[in-house]
């Protein structure tokens, strides 16, 4: 109860005047780059990390907050109105808001993401505000053979969730965890894999691969690719959107129904919760079950503001959840909490259980700062940009990608001052284009490189406890629960056949 | 079909994998009076690498000889740009911040969108190189090299 009034009162932080334009400006870059085919949130946020060394990390995390939420809301823009996602994460919103569009009402279908987005992100906020502490003191419970196991079930779990590129997913994990491996080791003065570099001592620091792995590697992948974004700028000129029919009615807002926009929620935030899921499962998932309990599936596809709404609030109820296993135990649910992480890591603080109670002064404006993003941002930006947003699709790709590669490079050089960094970023920005270029999922490579090092202690620490008996994982409660877990994943992801996914949902 | 790009990047992926085993065997022994060394977790994880590498290529190899890949037209913009990245880094303390970002930016932009237009790009790229130095240097404090001083 302390913790959830700690986080209301976190409020005044935002009257500040330089928090406050922290998090707008946040909010704001991160719907231009969540509205912009072919960048994510994640790069906004990837670029932003070297300036956490000059920010207060109270002010960081809260524009990191507002960074996430507009990133799950600000791809529907693009969604609905030229019928490219701006981010994975509003595929399912095309899928109604486009037809909206081509039936003359773009600008209600704008409204309706926003208010779903609006909902699913505060419903999300308000569960992680509630249930993070709880959790949080059942993380404590957990000793050192509990987390071994907790940590390898996060992994395991990212990469069987991977369906149909199992070994691909298992190798760039491995690639992850061998890139933790280098350096001093964590309980002997021994160094390992350094090859005689001094500067690789001290490990391959979280900076280079964070910005590497989403900034540089999407650079290469725009310049391989050489996407032809003219029909999207010609389709997004056309495009005029009124803001005097954006607010959707009462009776729209009736016919959803709050069953929907509540379940939606509830889907998403569970989803989140899961490592290795993210938006896009979380949407693909609400807009299923709405399809499959609605009485009219056939309408769904057609410009339903149903599956908007459903879509919408699911992505956004997912970012409260993935900050769940994040805060509690040091474990990203997706690549943004995976930067949110190293801003902690980068400022000395180690996620994990004890997190909650020891810093919950520093945790609680990044929660207010989420709500505020879902209930204020969302709704005002969408209303007040909503029609200059789409403009952005227009925008010079070529300075576009040259400023991202700009501000990726010299930020790798912010954190030492060495151009050593600026290598390891290259070097990682290029291990990460062929991985995605080859079919490798990268948060399996990221997830590995974050939780290795933590893994082997862990592992190391359980057999040195119990004389190196590993039965000690069987034995141990805490442990034996984290052992069954990945058990049932196991059973439900690789071993159990998919759900049958609704007719209607297959056919779009 | 033995090689194909794919395949390619596996036989890396694999030959770095047993580069890492061997490294790791080298740090000694696994196990010492029943506690676990440096070198076991990277045994663990190498082993596991090449075994996910050999499953990829056995697969990959089988889908190349039911059905020959198809190839697609290549493209070399991507290894200029890590060239431009390689030698921006190179360059960035010796020539400075102003130089070599300049540089550098023009560089990709004339990558991304070809040689027309060079006065407009220049300035661009100037204008660029400026506001990202306002941005590092006056508004978050980080010091830029220069040429001189």
């Amino acid at each position: 109860m302390d913790f959830i009034l700690q986080v209301f009162s976190s409020f005044s932080l935002l009257l500040d005047p330089f928090n406050l334009t922290y998090v707008i400006l946040g909010f704001v870059i991160g719907t231009i780059f969540a509205a912009i085919p072919g960048l994510t949130a994640t790069l906004a946020m990837a670029l932003l990390l070297p300036l956490t060394y000059t920010l207060n990390v109270e002010t960081a995390l809260m524009a990191c907050a507002s960074i996430y939420m507009a990133g799950m809301c600000g791809g529907s823009i693009t969604a609905t109105t030229i019928n490219i996602p701006g981010a994975p994460s509003s595929m399912m919103t095309a899928l109604d808001g486009y037809p909206m569009q081509q039936q003359g009402k773009g600008a209600l279908a704008l409204g309706h993401a926003a208010l779903g987005s609006m909902f699913g992100g505060a419903v999300g906020a308000l569960l992680l505000i509630a249930v993070a502490p709880f959790v949080a003191e059942l993380s404590l419970l957990v000793k050192t053979t509990g987390k071994f196991s907790l940590l390898a079930f996060a992994i395991i779990v990212v990469v069987i969730a991977q369906r149909g590129r199992i070994p691909q997913a298992g190798l760039a994990a491995c690639i992850g965890l061998m890139l933790a491996t280098v350096g001093l080791d964590a309980m002997e003065p021994v160094t390992r894999f350094t090859y005689g570099y001094s500067n690789l001592t001290a490990g391959i620091d979280l900076m280079p691969v964070i910005i590497g792995t989403f900034a540089i590697a999407e650079v290469l992948t725009q310049a391989y690719s050489h996407t032809d974004v003219s029909a999207a700028a010609a389709a997004a000129d056309k495009v005029r959107i009124r803001r005097r029919d954006f607010l959707p009615p009462l009776s729209d807002i009736r016919k959803i129904g709050f069953g929907v926009y509540f379940k939606s929620c509830l889907i998403g935030y569970f989803v989140g919760t899961l490592p290795g899921a993210g938006g896009s499962m979380g949407s693909f998932l609400a807009y299923t079950e709405t399809v499959r309990t609605s009485k009219d599936p056939e309408s769904f596809g057609k410009g339903n503001p149903q599956g908007i709404a459903a879509s919408e609030s699911a992505n956004n109820a997912v970012c409260g959840g993935a900050m769940v296993p994040m805060l509690t135990f040091g474990i990203p649910g997706d690549p943004i909490t995976a930067i949110m992480l190293g801003v902690l890591v980068i400022n000395g603080i180690q996620p994990g259980p004890q997190l909650m109670a020891d810093q919950a002064g520093l945790i609680a404006p990044m929660l207010a700062a989420l709500l505020f993003s879902a209930v204020v941002l969302i709704p005002l930006t969408l209303w007040l940009l909503g029609p200059y947003f789409i403009k952005i699709v227009s925008m010079r790709k070529d300075v576009l990608y040259a400023v991202i590669a700009l501000l990726a490079v010299v930020g790798s050089y912010v954190a030492t001052y060495s151009t050593f960094q600026m290598f390891m970023a290259l070097a990682m920005g290029v291990l990460a284009f062929y991985l995605r270029r080859n079919g490798f999922p990268v948060i399996t490579m990221l997830l590995g490189y974050i939780l290795g090092p933590n893994l082997e202690e862990f592992l190391r620490r359980s057999l040195a406890l119990s004389n190196g008996d590993p039965t000690t994982f069987f034995t141990n409660p805490d442990s034996l629960f984290f052992v069954v877990l990945t058990l049932i994943f196991f059973y439900f992801l690789v071993i159990r056949k998919p759900a049958e996914i609704p007719k209607a949902v297959k056919t779009k | 079909m033995l090689m194909n790009r794919q395949l390619v990047f596996l036989y890396v992926t694999l030959a770095v994998s047993v580069g890492y085993l061997v490294s790791a065997l080298r740090l000694g022994a696994p196990v010492v009076d029943g506690g676990l060394t440096p070198a076991f977790f990277p045994m663990l994880v190498g082993g596991t690498a090449i075994l996910f590498a050999g499953v990829l290529i056995v697969q990959k190899l089988r889908e190349a000889r039911d059905a020959p890949p198809v190839e697609t037209p290549r493209t070399f913009t991507h290894l200029w740009v890590v060239v431009a990245v390689f030698l921006y880094v190179v360059a960035f303390k010796p020539l400075g911040y102003f130089l070599s970002s300049g540089l550098f930016v023009f560089a990709l932009i004339v990558l991304f969108s070809g040689r027309e237009k060079l006065l407009v790009k220049a300035v661009i790229s100037a204008v660029v190189t400026g506001v990202a130095y306002l941005m590092f240097q006056q508004l978050f404090g980080v010091r830029l090299p220069t040429l001189w001083g």
